[in-house]
């Protein structure tokens, strides 16, 4: 019988005790684990490209409109290269309640300056020639079950057309995806002219306008350049980085990731205090056994290396399993929620993070019992009746 | 049986001092999960006080048909004449209805806490729009003049962003405004935004004569039903009509139930995770009674106070922890200011409220957590056999 199955007997020779704690370090990095993923989610779309592409919107605030002149003259600064106008639609299905992410673009620009959306070759060809076309993202499929070809009325609760219908006819000319899996496509987007011509007012506007460049090391020049043109005019014009600006929009939403802290720091405070006292009553429960291995020749650094150990074995299987349970479970909300936020899961950076913790939580409820432990003293112990 | 139960429940409670480690970490656990579900409703309710506080049932609010948020809606000034007229609008001191044409545009703002920019609604309103808002009182200053680039500000706004003390100018995109007066309307939902007169704001911002919504005192709570009545008939009007209260309630529900979605679930794995140790504390306590329990076998006392002991012991350290985690979360949070984006994309700010309702569901939870954690061991308590009694 070696050191390890011995630590792996004395863990669990109470089984009862031992699955117990086991449930409540799972729980703990289980709460972790979904939390984390969650977050993951909300800070979607602030890496890769959206470092480098610039977005234009009014200074006063992105809801308020430009006119539709500024991108032509947005067109003329040096080093730029394309230039995606594009507008909020508000777009609802028969229902207000079924909200459809929608905007109206131009979408050779577009899809130019997001070449992380793919198309089928086809219908990439069908939307840009199509004016009365729609494209929608893959998690709109799941969520309405529209497939290419369907005609749908998009109603809008933000414009109306001259005839005061809300109503625009779009056909479903293509679906796309995200090469990667990390970009949202949860949104539909229209022709900007289809949906211009019609308009009862706001006509000849648009919301923002997403900026590539020939090299993003000229960004900040290219910023101030953009924002300049059109200082002192009456729609003074804000220009960033897209990273900058989604960050900026979420941290509206309120500080998300304080508040994910406070539950993440409560769940482990739970288990450290539970698995902590529980493993400083385990070891006093085994001092006469521990002044009999000690009799037997056990060193104390050994017997301190054996009780670190079994509080990092259980630990670790906690740990591991909540986890993968959360693996799972963001799995699941990533599915159930793709209408809302774009797909999510546990990264690598979570998982790490989660390793650490679980070497630190044995470690800190291991050492002080493991210290007991070493200086239980063969002649005190024995003696005790 | 009565009195050997209270003999046993007290001794047992009387020696927890001794288990002193396990009871804490039991006490101190569950008042976490109290503490974690406390906090998301002091939230919810928080922002549910703020918003339910701001809609009264006696103005109406009209908005386009399908709009659903006063940021989409848009009434020509054509509706707002034969609005004027409608039945079931209440007359102001001079004898013209109580009524209020609004426009809300959205503007930036850096926010005190972190720097960073946040959306503030600037509203442009009527003659007759503070009077529509019954808690309305100027703290500081004076009302803005008509036609003039003066801004009132609401309390909140002043607390939570930068740059809006009374005198100072403000410049919100080209223009420049200067800060006239400081109101509250009782920490609603206008205390988070920026009045100034309507006709200034369609002129500055473009918005021709159209407006988004309009305000009107009805005549009596009642009388929405004629004034829906009145607008449903008339072919000209296309418009929704709803008490402040309803469209406040609409629009607040979301937020709500996101936070309470939020809430419950976490508390309830918590909970899971605090059960496994409120049971593993209390399989401590019996085991390490257990010659003491076996003993009283032998004299005599039956099982079944041996449980009712070990239950009370941890419906004990359930309840306790259950308002240790009460107290906590209302000491901590209570009155924090907080703000979030509200459904006409602007910043609504809120203070976080741990209400008494919220607090009782927290303490149930506790016990309910203390009964099944300790449910199990007190069985065991009541079947200790007599032959324990040499345990060591």
């Amino acid at each position: 019988m070696n050191d390890a199955t011995l630590v792996r007997k004395n863990l669990f020779r109470k089984r009862l005790r031992a699955i117990l704690l086991t449930v409540s370090i799972l729980i703990a990095f289980l709460i972790y684990g979904m939390l984390g993923a969650m977050q993951n989610a909300f800070s979607m779309g602030m890496e890769g490209a959206a470092q480098d592409r610039l977005v234009t919107v009014n200074r006063i605030n992105f809801t308020v409109a430009l006119p539709y002149a500024y991108r032509e003259r947005i067109q003329q600064v040096e080093g730029v290269r394309t230039v995606a106008p594009a507008s909020w639609f508000g777009g609802y299905f028969q229902e207000p309640q079924n909200m459809v992410q929608s905007f109206a673009v131009d979408p050779a620009s577009y899809l130019e300056a997001y070449p992380e959306l793919v198309f089928q070759p086809d219908e990439q060809a069908a939307f840009i020639e199509g004016r009365t076309c729609a494209a929608i993202g893959r998690a709109l499929v799941t969520q309405f079950g529209w497939s290419v070809g369907d005609r749908i009325p998009l109603m809008s609760n933000i414009w109306q057309q001259q005839d005061g219908s809300q109503a625009w006819d779009l056909d479903i000319c293509a679906i796309f995806d995200d090469a990667d899996g990390t970009y949202p496509t949860n949104y539909l987007m229209l022709h900007y002219e289809y949906f211009n011509e019609s308009l009862a007012f706001g006509r000849d506007s648009f919301h923002w306008i997403a900026i590539v460049t020939d090299d993003p090391g000229q960004n900040d020049r290219i910023s101030q350049d953009i924002d300049a043109l059109f200082a002192n005019s009456p729609a003074e014009t804000s220009t960033t980085t897209e990273a900058a600006f989604n960050e900026a929009f979420m941290e509206q939403f309120g500080n998300i990731g304080l508040i994910l802290t406070w539950v993440i720091g409560a769940a482990f405070a739970t288990i450290l205090m539970i698995v902590g006292t529980t493993m400083v009553m385990a070891v006093n429960e085994r001092t006469r056994e521990i002044a009999v291995l000690k009799t037997l020749g056990f060193t104390a650094p050994r017997i301190f290396r054996m009780v670190l150990w079994e509080a990092l074995l259980l630990s670790f299987i906690g740990g591991l399993i909540g986890l993968g349970l959360a693996a799972l479970a963001a799995q699941g909300a990533s599915a159930a929620m793709s209408g809302f936020l774009p797909p999510f899961g546990l990264s690598l950076a979570n998982t790490l993070t989660a390793i650490g913790f679980m070497v630190a939580l044995g470690l800190i409820t291991g050492l002080l019992p493991a210290w007991n432990a070493m200086r239980v003293r063969i002649s005190e112990a024995l003696g005790k009746i | 049986m009565f009195k050997q139960t209270t003999a046993v429940t007290l001794l047992n409670l009387r020696s927890i001092p001794q288990r002193w480690g396990m009871s804490l970490a039991t006490v101190l656990s569950i008042a976490l999960v109290v503490g974690v579900l406390l906090g998301f409703m002091a939230m919810a309710s928080g922002f549910r006080a703020t918003v339910d506080g701001a809609g009264s049932d006696d103005v109406a609010i009209m908005l386009r048909g399908g709009a659903m948020a006063e940021m989409n809606s848009n009434v020509s000034r054509d509706e707002v004449r034969l609005l004027e007229a409608a039945p079931g609008i209440a007359a102001g001191a001079q004898g013209d209805p109580l009524i209020s044409s609004e426009l809300y545009v959205v503007a930036d703002a850096l926010r005190r806490t972190t720097g960073t920019r946040s959306n503030l609604a600037l509203r442009g309103l009527g003659l007759h729009g503070p009077e529509l808002r019954p808690q309305f009182s100027l703290v500081e200053g004076r009302m803005f003049e008509p036609g003039a680039a003066e801004l009132v500000v609401g309390a909140s706004v002043q607390r939570e962003f930068e740059g809006f003390s009374l005198g100072e100018t403000v410049r919100l995109g080209p223009n420049e405004w200067t800060v006239v007066g400081i109101f509250s309307t009782g920490g609603s939902v206008f205390d988070s935004e920026i009045w100034t007169d309507l006709g200034v704001v369609q002129n500055l911002y473009q918005r021709g004569s159209g407006v988004q919504t309009v305000r009107a005192r009805l005549t009596s709570p009642d009388d929405i039903e004629v004034l829906r009545e009145h607008v449903g008939n008339e072919p000209r009007l296309n418009l929704e009509v709803l008490t402040e209260r309803d469209y406040f309630a609409r629009s607040a529900g979301g937020t709500v139930t996101l936070i309470e979605w939020a809430g419950w679930p976490l508390a309830i794995l918590m909970a899971i995770g605090a059960l496994a140790g409120a049971w593993n504390a209390m399989y401590a306590s019996v085991d390490a009674r257990t010659r003491e329990l076996a003993t009283l076998r032998a004299i005599g006392f039956g099982g079944f106070p041996a449980f009712i002991a070990a239950m009370v012991e941890a419906i004990v350290l359930a309840f306790l922890g259950g308002l240790v985690g009460a107290g906590a979360t209302w000491l901590l949070f209570d009155g924090v200011s907080a703000s979030t984006l509200g459904s006409g994309f602007t910043q609504i700010v809120f203070a976080f409220a741990v209400t008494p309702g919220a607090a009782v569901q927290g303490v149930i939870l506790a016990v309910i957590v203390g009964v099944l954690g300790g449910f199990v061991p007190a069985i065991r308590a009541a079947r200790i056999p007599l032959l324990a009694v040499h345990a060591d």
